[in-house]
């Protein structure tokens, strides 16, 4: 019973966060006027589309042009043009939530399609693939690591790996980006510069596979190295504290080996707190994509903020991005959110 | 704690010491940043591509040429108010602007121009000409142009080029480059590599034609005459300018408008500490206040804050930072409200749970007792034993606040009345700097805010020691 109480309140919290960000951003294009130019490229985008098939039956333009005017004042009042902004939220915040937001300016979907739903939708597997596989190496990494460092506390190793997790709370992920362009794509000409496949891509479903990944390969290691540092400073510490614990001291006491010591009495009692230090890292993790996206050239999300806002900017496709970047956020929140529940007896006996 | 305590123990330990001597060396830099640059540095210099015309674009910093074993060519510039010689004509005068100039380096100048302020003539538009003298006897006329003629109504004596000066770089014309080709082939009797000669004439102007098509540089003394033909004696030019491109600037070498890196990057310093400071006094003001009101008052008020913070705490910042500033437009201030406004959550929670706990303790209660305000008990009982704590808060913010800022400019949302460092590196990367190889474009920024944020991340790594053991395990970057 207490298990789904906590995950309810965690979730509704989310939901919170999910319904605070949308007001926001519904607040923010309606006072500053956006929305209004939003509904109003709609309503001409669907006269437009109407004045071709009205002017089959309607041959005088006087009266063409009349009953376009009385459709654009229709369609003005569905749309609630004639409402101030705030009487429309909610339909604004329903539009956003459905990524009903019109067409873009200039930005199109690989297919052609300029409607901002079809060119959002189309780059998430590709942020996908770069977040789930850095926080999936990182969280693996960070837990050898960690647990290897905690076992020799002050070791020199140690030293220089906790000076390095200090250090990594002040590197701009991106510019570690720029760096290893620089190293391994410019100086030593072994890994490409961007982009997610060569050109032209490689026939067959494996070599084009081998060659995203050959692509991946900087971007993933870009994020990893920058959320790596603290992750294992954190997991290293964590450790330490229950290895020092008295219940460890009992386990080898009663001569367990060293392999159940630490794997039943050590990490899994760090366990919790360890999903708590990801859930902790995962916003860092996030905006540390979206500008890494942009520095490898990778067509994914964060990619499409910077096109979105160099040139011409595409302000919905922006709307857009913040709302699909709060959902994956809250969404991946409640998975760790989850995981800590199963993970830690407390939450479920408490 | 009074300060001087502080700095001391701080000093103590050798993160604290590495943090305070970096702050002072970055305070000192910003010092004289502020004293010696112009307010409106942003709008006045930086962004008037005018002002960076005569530099080499793109070139590295003039040291690279220590570490390698091509050597590179410096860069010349020389001005004259008066010509080098006079020289009397049946017609008239010519007076003769000359720049001797020594090649030693490898390298090539990037390009060879003159600027031409303040001309005045009285009968006849003055003949201006450019001509170049190579050490092996090549003289090439680069320029040849007469000053534009009187227009209708406009009285003697004429005046041109007072407000822009007559700018131009030379080399590119055709006719220079038919002059190139037949010099080359009369003294230096080889297939010529025409492409060359047409795509890169620069190259060719101070170059031989070598074995493998290329045009190595000639080495040897040449000289710039820049003549100007007047027909009267009053005829006069005020300033001449003439410009031989290095192949490498400065300090910290130049961006593809030819702007010195080193003047930029040392104005984003004070700028950097402006955003990083600013941004975290405020929040933790912000952060303190909500957490005592919160921890404090109780009930509703902080059910509320409380709730606040949670969401506020949960949404993820940079994808909404992007969208306000993008809606917002883009403002310096605009950004550090925004950072503050996503800042605040973890010292609120924080300090209320620490208010919480002192609240019920005894000297609360004998303050009390002795019917102490509210206000009075906050501030003589609750605050100062969360001060230090505080201030670790304090200064833990400003990096995280640095490079909020360094990531916005990067997506080109940076303030363009002010230059950052993430807006350099952003310019860089727009403009393939990275893929290009520049490095001392894309480097040193990046750097710099690496230095900076590691200042404070230092001094907080310091004060650990200073705050209360008993919270040392609750700081967020440990759990």
């Amino acid at each position: 019973m207490s298990l789904l109480r906590t995950l309810l309140v965690r979730g509704l919290t989310m939901l919170g966060v999910l319904l605070a960000v949308q007001i926001l951003v519904v607040v923010c294009l309606g006072a500053t006027g956006y929305s209004d130019r939003m509904l109003q490229a709609v309503i001409s985008e669907q006269l437009r589309g109407m004045r071709s098939s009205l002017a089959q039956t309607i041959r005088d333009p006087a009266r063409l042009e009349e009953a376009l005017e009385a459709h654009r004042e229709e369609l003005e009042s569905s749309y609630g043009l004639d409402r101030p902004w705030f009487a429309r939220m909610p339909g604004m915040v329903a539009r956003v939530f459905k990524l009903d937001l019109g067409e873009a300016h200039t930005l199109r979907s690989s297919d052609g399609s300029n409607r901002v739903a079809d060119i959002v939708l189309e780059r998430i597997p590709a942020t996908m693939l770069l977040l789930t596989s850095a926080m999936v190496i990182t969280a693996g990494i960070g837990i050898l690591i960690g647990v290897k460092l905690a076992t020799h506390p002050g070791s020199p190793l140690d030293r220089v790996v906790s000076g390095f997790s200090a250090v990594s709370f002040a590197l701009p992920t991106w510019w570690v980006g720029i760096l290893l362009i620089l190293i391994f794509s410019f100086r030593l000409g072994i890994l490409p510069t961007g982009g997610m496949y060569s050109v032209p891509p490689p026939d067959g479903g494996f070599a084009r596979f081998m060659d995203l990944l050959y692509h991946a390969l900087l971007p993933i290691f870009t994020l990893v190295l920058a959320s790596l540092g603290p992750y294992v400073y954190v997991i290293r510490t964590m450790t330490l504290n229950i290895a020092q614990a008295e219940h460890v001291t009992i386990a080898r006491a009663k001569g367990l080996s060293e392999r159940t010591v630490s794997g039943r009495h050590i990490l899994r009692v760090a366990a919790p707190p360890i999903v708590t230090s990801l859930i902790l890292g995962l916003a860092g993790t996030l905006g540390g994509s979206i500008l890494v996206e942009t520095v490898f050239n990778w067509r994914g999300m964060g990619r499409l903020y910077y096109e979105a806002i160099a040139g011409t900017p595409d302000e919905m496709v922006i709307v857009a991005l913040t709302f699909i970047y709060t959902l994956i956020y809250i969404l991946a929140r409640m998975v760790l959110e989850v995981l800590y529940v199963i993970l830690d007896p407390r939450v479920r006996y408490g | 704690m009074k300060t001087a305590t502080l700095i001391r123990e701080l000093w103590k330990s050798a993160p604290g010491k590495l943090g305070l001597t970096l702050l002072g060396l970055l305070s000192l830099v910003s010092v004289y940043v502020i004293l010696t640059y112009p307010s409106d540095y942003g709008t006045s210099r930086w962004g008037n591509p005018a002002l960076w015309a005569d530099n080499p674009k793109s070139v590295p910093p003039a040291w690279t040429g220590f570490l390698s074993s091509v050597k590179p060519t410096r860069h010349r510039i020389e001005e004259w108010e008066k010509p080098s010689e006079v020289v009397s004509l049946d017609f008239g005068h010519e007076r003769i602007y000359r720049m001797v100039f020594a090649l030693k380096g490898d390298e090539h100048p990037t390009f060879i121009s003159f600027s031409l302020w303040n001309v005045e003539y009285h009968l006849r538009p003055p003949v201006i000409t450019a001509v170049l003298s190579r050490p092996d006897g090549g003289r090439i006329t680069l320029f040849r142009q007469a000053v534009s003629g009187p227009r209708t109504g406009e009285e003697a004596p004429y005046s041109r080029y007072r407000d822009e000066p007559l700018r131009e770089v030379l080399g590119s014309d055709q006719r220079v480059k038919d002059q190139l080709t037949r010099f080359f082939s009369e003294k230096y009797i080889k297939d010529i590599d025409l492409d060359v000669v047409h795509s890169a004439p620069v190259m060719a102007l101070f170059g031989v034609p070598g074995f493998d098509g290329g045009f190595p540089v000639l080495k040897g003394e040449y000289t710039l005459e820049v003549r100007i033909l007047v027909n009267d004696e009053r005829d006069k030019a005020g300033k001449v300018r003439m410009v031989q491109g290095g192949s490498v600037y400065g300090v910290m070498g130049t961006d593809a408008l030819g702007r010195d890196l080193a003047e930029g990057l040392l104005f984003g310093l004070p700028v950097a500490l402006l955003i990083g400071i600013a941004t975290s006094t405020i929040s933790t003001l912000l952060g303190m206040i909500l957490g005592m009101v919160s921890g404090y008052a109780g009930g509703k008020t902080d059910l509320v804050i409380q709730r606040a913070a949670d969401i506020v705490a949960n949404i993820p910042v940079l994808p909404l930072l992007i969208f306000l500033v993008f809606i917002g437009g883009s403002k310096l201030w605009l950004i550090l409200m925004v950072l503050v406004a996503f800042s605040w959550p973890g010292l609120t929670i924080m300090v209320r749970s620490m208010v919480l706990q002192l609240r019920t303790g005894q000297e609360v209660e004998a303050a009390k007792t002795l019917g102490a305000s509210g206000a009075r008990v906050i501030f003589s009982h609750i605050f100062p034993h969360t001060a230090s704590y505080i201030l670790a808060q304090l200064v833990f913010f400003a990096p995280s606040a640095i490079l909020a800022e360094a990531g916005l400019s990067f997506l080109g949302l940076g303030d363009p009345s002010i230059p950052t460092w993430g807006q350099v590196l952003e310019y860089g990367f727009r403009t393939g700097a990275v893929f290009l190889g520049y490095w001392w474009w894309v480097v040193p920024p990046g750097l710099l805010i690496v230095i900076t944020a590691v200042t404070f991340m230092f001094l907080a790594l310091g004060l650990e020691p200073v705050v209360d053991p008993r919270l040392r395990g609750r700081r967020w970057w440990r759990y």
